[in-house]
């Protein structure tokens, strides 16, 4: 065989390619999404991936539901009353729902995935200490429950709408067993289950009988795929219509906005990021010295500059859509003379070393900590960044109190309530506090917790974002857009905040 | 012959042994799976994580875990994926096909591309057609993996739209991945085959088929490139293991789900059983390539047969 035989057999092989694809051009109303990762598991107790939630949303539906616009909603419980304090909470079930297989929903549906989520299967996953508060879960009758809590958890209400609290169908589970529900998933949303590949995708199709209404999709499907640029080619042609967080990089961003038949939509989001104070070793447990690095960084310049514009300046670790935040608080100006007197008040000579511990595989961090290092330079600090593996920081490094003057911590629940953010960092004994210990922050952290009142509680937890913005407990950063990617075929598409997206109301031209 | 080959399986044995050892012994040290897997929870308790942890099963000392995960390989039974709880064997059923195929046929390919080239180069050594083919080689040797793939994407699939940009959905997702791979192979290929040939062009025996008028292709086919074999087997055979190290990069970026992606995933996520699993077939493989080519060496040179 010669060259020329070679070169006519590959042009072949690409004209046969070419054929098969055209063949195989999409249909007309199904969505495809690009997800960064598979969780592995559909059960809701199983995973605490957010990925898990951007499809599951459109499997199961929870007692309450919260859309994009962050307000809570009923769910499959149509009503609620909260009782003797906080510590009781009566749901009024939806009636006539039934789930995907046919199974009716009601008031032992409730029970059974409570007391799943609580017992020995819970025990194996990651969700039940989320749903802690919940003592046990008691049937009146067939469309009422009453949930008994060991102590009032105010967030309680918006954690029912998702995760681990979403309800399951019991007589399937118990059938078909476990093992078979991870992979085959029957829940009572928008949406149903048609197949599952691992690594690979995971298909729905519309559920007619859905209580809130057909879906005006036939069909939902989500692949995984982990690399942007692999994400976006896809996007670009044409094979995938949505690419969701965490998967587009600033940088990718004008790429996208550059081709005409996509978008590019981002919304606030719930992750925050902030360097951290060792508030227990180092020049770094002077409170002084703590403000004068954060006025000695422009915040505002690394947003402009460094994240394209996709973040907003924060006063407090805590997203401005956060229950809790205050929005009278502004951040310390960048106010590089006033940082240098305090450092000078403080003792502190020039040339001193800080050290910052970040995750090394952030490269949009990295970028902004070299940054920082700078900003630290002109006001005499000598910034020393060290990277670590991900996992080995979060799990190893921070918990057990070993790192520099500063480190990297982002943040962002998804229930979007300060308390689920500022009783782990500052609780005295918290895994992600290993040295600050404040007796009245403890207080103020722990009052709020058994208030039912929202107007007080909010009170408290701005008193809170205020009093760690005082002490300085850490330098706040900002907080980051969801970035979503969308074709322009797509239309009523919403980003929502919190990756947990319904596609219900979304049509394919 | 036969001592050789068995001397040989055992020694396969005891590295494959070596290696499951080492595995099982360093996944461990990269930290705790139960963290990991809460990691976005807020209050967890140490009792939250023991339950877990014995769930997973590692609270169990370091050598029952490993005396489960042995015996466990002899049933194709690696326990299930931290993540999801999917048994292991399942997801290597289908990864592990998905490398197979993409590996054996970049291999093939390069291998077919390579050899009448390499050849062509030889004979015509210091001639337009050597220069052309040592220059293409050499460009081709100088693509990094990852970006010629990337522009491989943007001709065929953004701009033409002919071929799918990631995936395994047929045949047309198949090619871009195999040529990515094989385009690099080929360019090393090309230069092996040529200067392997070139040194088997001068021996003696060649002269003499020459001189007794055979044909140049039978003298270039059957005398020159089967004693020029042995060397390139042995390379080839060297070349499959890096091979199946490339493939990660590629997998990756062409979002194959083969025993790459499987790895990738498992290591950020501290899914200790799907490692050991992936890692332990992977050297399983890697192993009975070595194997064939000892068995190959024997089918090709009579010499060997004989000892």
């Amino acid at each position: 065989m010669n060259t020329k035989q070679y070169f006519s057999m590959a042009l072949k092989s690409i004209a046969m390619a070419t054929s098969i694809t055209a063949a195989s051009l999409s249909f007309a109303s199904t969505l495809t999404v690009s997800s960064p990762q598979d969780p592995g598991s559909w059960d809701p107790i199983d995973t605490f991936l957010i990925n898990w939630a951007s499809v599951s949303t459109n499997i199961y539906d929870g007692l309450t539901y919260r859309g994009p616009d962050l307000k809570l909603q009923p769910g499959l419980a149509t009503s609620w009353q909260q009782l003797d304090n906080g510590t009781r909470i009566r749901f009024n079930l939806r009636q006539g729902v039934t789930f995907h297989n046919g199974e009716k929903f009601d008031a032992s549906s409730v029970k059974f995935t409570f007391d799943r989520l609580m017992g020995d299967e819970g025990k194996k996953g990651p969700q039940r200490s989320n749903y802690a508060a919940i003592e046990s879960v008691e049937v009146i009758d067939s469309n009422t429950v009453d949930f008994h809590l060991k102590a009032a958890d105010p967030v309680l209400l918006t954690k029912l709408a998702g995760y681990g609290a979403m309800i399951v169908p019991p007589k399937y589970i118990q059938e078909k067993g476990e093992d078979f529900f991870n992979t085959h998933p029957v829940g009572t949303g928008p949406f149903k289950f048609v197949s599952y590949e691992p690594k690979v995708d995971i298909k729905l199709e519309a559920y007619d009988k859905h209580w809130g209404g057909a879906p005006k999709l036939s069909n939902l499907n989500y692949r995984f795929i982990s690399e942007p640029s692999t994400a976006v080619a896809e996007l670009q042609s044409g094979r995938v219509d949505l690419v969701i967080p965490p998967t587009i990089p600033i940088g990718m961003i004008s790429t996208i906005e550059e081709s005409p038949e996509l978008d590019v939509v981002t919304t606030v989001s719930p992750s925050v990021y902030a360097l951290r104070f060792n508030t227990k070793n180092g020049i770094t447990k002077d409170e002084r010295v703590r403000k004068a690095l954060i006025y000695g960084v422009d915040r505002q310049a690394i947003i402009d500059s460094i994240l394209g514009g996709q973040a907003s300046a924060i006063s407090s670790f805590q997203s401005p859509i956060s229950f809790g935040n205050d929005p009278k608080m502004s951040p310390l100006p960048y106010d590089p003379a006033k940082a240098m007197q305090l450092l000078k008040a403080a003792g502190i000579k020039p040339g001193t070393k800080v050290q910052i511990d970040i995750r090394g595989n952030d490269s949009t961090f990295n970028e902004v900590t070299q940054a920082i290092a700078s900003y630290l330079q002109i006001i005499g600090l000598n910034a020393t960044i060290k990277p670590y593996e991900t996992s080995v920081l979060i799990n190893d490094i921070v918990p057990a109190g070993k790192t520099g003057e500063m480190f990297q911590q982002g943040w962002g629940g998804w229930t979007l309530d300060y308390d689920n953010t500022a009783y782990f960092m500052y609780h005295t004994g918290e895994k992600w506090n290993p040295y600050d210990s404040d007796p009245e922050l403890d207080k103020l952290l722990e009052s709020q917790r058994s208030l039912t009142d929202t107007k007080k509680r909010e009170e408290i937890l701005k008193s809170i974002a205020n009093y760690t913005a005082d002490r300085a407990l850490e330098m706040p950063l900002y907080n980051l857009n969801a970035i979503f990617a969308v074709s322009k075929k797509v239309k009523g598409f919403v980003p929502v905040p919190d990756s947990r997206m319904r596609l219900n109301n979304v049509t394919v031209e | 012959m036969a001592n050789f080959l068995v001397k040989r399986l055992l020694q396969a044995i005891f590295v494959l042994f070596a290696i499951t050892l080492l595995v099982a012994f360093a996944i461990r040290l990269t930290g705790d799976p139960a963290l990991m897997l809460t990691q976005g929870a807020g209050s967890v308790t140490e009792a939250d994580l023991v339950l877990i942890r014995e769930a997973l099963g590692i609270n169990k000392p370091f050598f029952a875990q490993y005396f489960e995960f042995i015996v466990g390989l002899f049933s194709f039974d690696f326990g299930r994926s931290f993540l999801g709880g999917t048994p292991v064997s399942d997801l290597i059923s289908t990864s592990l096909p998905a490398t197979l195929i993409l590996a054996v046929s970049v291999m093939l390919i390069s291998i077919v591309i390579s050899i009448p080239l390499g050849i062509k180069a030889a004979v015509s050594k210091g001639k337009w057609a050597d220069q052309t083919i040592r220059i293409v080689s050499l460009v081709g040797l100088s693509f990094p993996n990852f970006w010629l793939a990337l522009m491989l994407v943007l001709v065929f699939s953004i701009w033409l739209q002919w071929l799918p940009p990631s995936g395994m959905y047929g045949f047309t997702s198949f090619l871009m991945p195999a040529f990515t791979m094989a385009i690099i192979l080929t360019a090393t290929n090309v230069r092996l085959v040529r200067s392997s040939m070139l040194e088997t062009l001068q021996a003696q025996y060649i002269m003499v088929a020459r001189a007794k008028g055979l044909s140049e292709n039978t003298v270039l086919y059957k005398h020159a490139l089967r004693n020029c074999a042995i060397p390139l087997i042995t390379y080839f055979g060297l070349q499959f293991g890096g091979l199946l190290g490339g493939i990660v990069v590629i997998e990756r970026v062409f979002n194959w789900p083969g025993l790459g992606s499987l790895a990738f995933d498992a290591v950020s996520g501290r899914d200790y059983p799907v490692l050991q699993a992936v890692i332990t077939i992977l050297s399983m493989l890697i192993v009975s390539v070595n194997l064939l080519v000892d068995i190959a060496y024997g089918l090709i040179d009579p010499r060997i047969r004989t000892e």
